[in-house]
């Protein structure tokens, strides 16, 4: 039958366009029937579109090339996949009558061994973050419960939640550590309503001593969802099991969410992760260069960190890029080798941001005009916004000191230092400036 | 039984030795080795139209397939709506090619399906190649969640040919067809008609039914004559 289904492909083949063959008619794998031919569909869709599209066409070919009837069969499934098989999500694949699941696979899958707190770089922007994740870790359900860690995609968040089941079963190897993604939970409680199995959701996800969830946004409008989630989260309150989130902003800022679940979610602690600094980008790649065996020259590092600095995916991105060409080519990672890698990634990333750029940014962002903010007065509402901009371009460009108090007015080099220590300074203890620095820094980044 | 007609198309050349790779060498080469199964590693693919994207894809799937690996062709553009829901329906291969994310680029039903997509294959150990016009923060989507992830791949720019080579090549592609195509025919071709191999190539399939059809040699009025009479 497989040397069927290879002539009968090989007709396809001068019917219809590349296109076609490659998304719908060579992922078929086909296995012997009791009766004729099955195929073998990777997933729901292209069996659907085969059935509609192309089942009459296979039936004519293979009955002209059998020279009489061929029985086909069409199945969603595989046969022998190189892929490791599929993490498991504590939710049963065949409907209710199944077998009971074995208990102890369930709950080391699916957690990354990768993601430990020593291959963790810490930096001022996440360090309060990693604390609080190995407090929980050392005394899960009696530290902060729930751990809620929120912030922008790309910072670490899932990292640290990682890590935390992995002290946490490292300590404890009889724990039961549950990680899902929200759209796992939304999935496998679908699963549980279709097949009436709602007992076994419940007690799949309420046995547990920590349940970690990635990514909570993502509950937002699906109040069924939420209304579950919040019995699930009052029962392992109450039973002391730890749980540990993950949220892109703040919780009460999440819209569509409930009340009564935001304010649980705000229980415990709720621990902010900040995009990394200069420095940390910097540490981050030369950490994962290491990890991945490459030699990576600190230059190199400075300048992807430099022009680079939304999140950590970017870096690593930048760093894979480098690894495989580097590879390719067998050269040595050089400041040349890197600007001509990544250039298509770098400008990006640099593109608009110059000083007179930056100068406008701000005057805007604190309303006020472009030739107050170079002149030479220093009322306090001129002077800090003044220190945000030079701030912003010692961190954002390539301008030397010299060059920025220039475009300042004609400022001395001295008074950019003195600005950007008083910036940096003053992120440490005023709220308020870190946040608007930040968000000029993403307005600017875009 | 009924009888089957004869398939009218080229048949599908579209394999890496055919593909002329000056200038993109090292994509070629880690395309080409997601393929034979040596690596693993995600790619981001990204170069304009015509600079042979579907050709590489087309040869990736097919490598892949003779190396026992399943895999399969995603094009975006060209999925029946609602592609949300078509995009939750896919998975199961080992190599997943997932081209021209411009076109649900701001659909955030279809962004937030990719998403998920990109989730379920990293916890099931598939490969994804993505595949758009521009590097990931530039092509208009609008989910961070995805930029970002799709910003962790490996980035692999196809830059495409300039005038000479692409000529080089449509000379090579229709002399496998036994059609010989002078200079004369060649300017012809690219101040008139086009300049991305794609539709040269699709321009091709006809001149080779047609000069067939005709006993003709191809030439300019040729070939004027058959642009005339519009397609097909």
């Amino acid at each position: 039958m497989s040397e069927l289904w290879r002539r009968c492909l090989e007709r396809l083949e001068g019917e219809f366009g590349a296109e076609d063959i490659h998304t719908y008619l060579k992922p078929l794998q086909p296995a012997e029937g009791d009766d004729g031919l099955r195929l073998l569909a990777p997933n729901a869709y292209t069996l659907e579109r085969i059935e509609s599209e192309f089942l009459p066409r296979i039936r004519a070919i293979l009955g002209h090339l059998a020279g009489r009837p061929v029985l086909v069969r069409l199945e969603v499934g595989t046969l022998n996949s190189r892929r490791a098989p599929a993490a498991r999500v504590g939710r049963p694949t065949a409907p209710a009558a199944s077998a009971p699941e074995p208990a102890v696979v369930e709950f080391d899958g699916n957690l990354d061994p990768n993601y430990t707190f020593d291959s963790f770089v810490e930096g001022k922007s996440n360090q309060l973050g990693k604390a609080a994740a190995i407090q929980v870790a050392t005394n899960p359900g009696r530290a902060y419960n729930p751990l809620l860690l929120y912030g922008g995609t790309g910072l670490g968040k899932t990292h640290l939640m990682h890590a935390a089941g992995n002290l946490i079963r490292e300590n404890n190897p009889r724990t039961k550590v549950m990680y899902l993604r929200s759209e796992q939970f939304v999935s496998a409680m679908i699963d549980a309503l279709r097949n009436k199995n709602m007992d076994e959701f419940k007690r799949r996800f309420r046995e547990v001593d920590a349940l970690l969830i990635d990514d909570i946004q993502f509950f937002a409008g699906k109040n069924t969802t939420q209304e579950e989630f919040f019995h699930t989260f009052n029962a392992l309150f109450e039973g002391k099991q730890q749980i540990i989130l993950t949220c892109d902003k703040y919780p009460k800022e999440v819209e569509n969410l409930e009340p009564r679940l935001k304010s649980r979610l705000g229980w415990g602690l709720s621990v902010a992760i900040e995009p990394p600094d200069f420095e940390t980008r910097a540490a981050i790649l030369l950490s994962k260069a290491q990890a991945k065996g490459m030699n990576l020259p600190e230059e190199v590092a400075l300048l992807i960190a430099k022009r680079m600095r939304s999140n950590v995916r970017d870096l690593e991105g930048a760093l894979n890029t480098l690894a495989a060409r580097a590879n390719f080519l067998n050269r040595v990672i050089t400041l040349e080798f890197a600007q001509e890698t990544l250039r298509d990634l770098l400008t990006v990333h640099a593109q608009a941001i110059t000083v007179p750029n930056i100068q406008k940014t701000v005057a805007d962002f604190y309303q006020l005009r472009l030739q107050d903010l170079l002149s030479k007065r220093r009322s306090r509402s001129l002077a800090r916004p003044r220190q945000v901009a030079m701030t912003l371009s010692k961190e954002l460009t390539e301008h030397s000191l010299p060059e920025i108090g220039e475009a300042f007015g004609g400022r001395d080099h001295t008074t950019v230092l003195h600005a950007c220590r008083t910036i940096r300074d003053l992120t440490e203890t005023d709220g308020k400036l870190r946040q608007d620095y930040e968000k000029l820094v993403r307005i600017l980044t875009g | 039984m009924q009888q089957l007609p004869l398939g009218w198309r080229w048949p599908a050349q579209q394999r890496f030795d055919t593909f002329f790779a000056t200038g993109n060498e090292a994509t070629v080469e880690l395309l080409r080795q997601l393929a034979d199964g040596s690596s693993n590693g995600w790619i981001f693919l990204f170069g304009p139209e015509g600079s042979g994207r579907t050709h590489l894809l087309m040869a990736t799937c097919q490598a892949a397939n003779a190396q026992e690996i399943s895999a399969q062709y995603l094009p975006l553009a060209a999925l029946p709506a609602p592609v949300d829901g078509a995009i939750r329906g896919f998975g199961g291969s080992d190599l997943l090619v997932l081209d021209d994310l411009d076109a649900i680029a701001g659909d955030a039903a279809a962004e937030h399906a990719l998403f998920d997509l990109y989730n379920r294959c990293r916890a099931e150990g598939s490969t994804l190649v993505f595949v758009a016009s521009a590097p990931p923060a530039q092509i208009g989507i609008q989910l961070p969640d995805l930029v970002s992830r799709l910003s962790s791949c490996t980035q692999l720019p196809l830059r495409p040919l300039d005038d000479a080579q692409r000529r080089e090549v449509l000379r090579s592609r229709a002399e496998t067809r036994g059609i010989a195509l002078d200079e004369a025919v060649l300017d012809f071709l690219f101040s008139r008609y086009a300049r991305d191999l794609g539709s040269l190539g699709a321009l091709l399939d006809r001149v080779d039914r047609e000069s067939l059809a005709a006993k003709r040699r191809v030439t300019v009025p040729f070939l004027r004559q058959l642009l005339a009479r519009g397609d097909d």
